[in-house]
């Protein structure tokens, strides 16, 4: 029987899931200052690039996208998963199974990706799509953290199927 | 925009999430039926047979976070199932395989009945239940043919 190639070292399934959740809370926190914010009241066209950066919205989600860049780049260090290895799983049973962590990985672009489409329309002054951009990665952090479904997982063999990624990676 | 109406936007985003969760957890254990029951050649898909019954034939790739949770699920109903064979089949390398079974998610599973026929189709993760059920199904018909 054809088994799965061998994988990199398991991660506890239960981390990814943890920092969605956080993820999402920080996202519903950017989406409620985006919503009562410049980008939806109409004065974002007029006002100066450096007033849409000052925006409180746009400095949160700024930060929520560069911790995306951290566990894409840097996983093991990233500061969610460290927090969930040293406060959380240890309060936890072991983990009944042990997962791949590239997928979760791949997710992070995916939602790094979101969130810097909703930063630049923000800067060239486009209304909503800020908050849009916000509400977008919500969806896919509170279906993982609440459902374990990983919409950017899903994703993977969709683009691979278009053949745009994986065809020729290394196993 | 006042606060109030962020609100409820906020409370119409999570219950339009909350809802597609529950509608994507459901569609995961629906089997499908009505699917073309082509017959599978293992050789093609790399296996040197298929089980004697039935056969779950699971369709994986290596980006796939809940594939190895559906490994350990369908292997564990194939031990108690006289006579039903796993087979995982890795399509990260395999793109042809995919596009032959119009694969657009992993896990996707199909189940074979004892000629090889594909009978029912799960895409994403199935409950143990579901599956023991449609191999209960899939046992009567066989039986009563």
């Amino acid at each position: 029987m054809p088994e799965p190639a061998p994988a990199p070292a398991g991660i506890d399934p239960r981390g990814p899931r943890f920092a969605a959740a956080i993820t999402a809370l920080l996202l519903i926190v950017d989406i409620m200052l985006g919503l009562t914010g410049l980008a939806v009241d109409g004065t974002l066209p007029t006002v100066p690039v450096a007033q849409r950066i000052l925006d409180p919205a746009f400095l949160l989600l700024l930060a929520i996208a560069l911790l995306f860049l951290w566990s894409l780049a840097w996983p093991r260090s990233a500061p969610w998963g460290v927090l969930f290895r040293r406060v959380v799983r240890p309060r936890l049973k072991p983990p009944a199974e042990l997962e791949d962590p590239r997928p979760p990985r791949f997710a992070q672009g995916v939602g790094l990706l979101v969130a810097v489409i909703g930063l630049v329309l923000q800067l060239f002054g486009v209304p909503w799509a800020l908050p849009i951009a916000a509400m977008a990665a919500f969806v896919a952090a509170f279906l993982n953290a609440a459902f374990g479904l990983c919409l950017g997982c899903q994703l993977y063999l969709l683009l691979q199927r278009l053949g745009l990624i994986g065809r020729h990676a290394a196993a | 925009m006042n606060p109030l109406d962020a609100l409820l936007i906020l409370a119409a985003l999570l219950a339009v999430t909350i809802g597609v969760g529950l509608y994507l957890r459901w569609v995961q254990n629906r089997p499908r039926r009505h699917i073309s029951h082509e017959v599978v050649d293992p050789l093609r898909l790399g296996a040197d047979g298929l089980g004697e019954n039935a056969t779950l034939l699971q369709f994986s790739t290596q980006l796939c976070a809940r594939c190895p949770h559906v490994h350990r699920t369908l292997r564990s109903v194939a031990e108690d199932h006289a006579g039903v064979r796993h087979l995982d089949i890795d399509l990260t390398h395999r793109p042809d395989i995919a596009k032959h079974f119009h694969v657009l998610q992993t896990p996707t599973t199909l189940v074979l009945d004892r000629n090889g026929v594909v009978q029912t189709r799960f895409g994403g993760v199935p409950n143990r239940s579901v599956v023991e059920l449609e191999l209960i199904r899939l046992a009567g018909e066989t039986a009563h043919a």
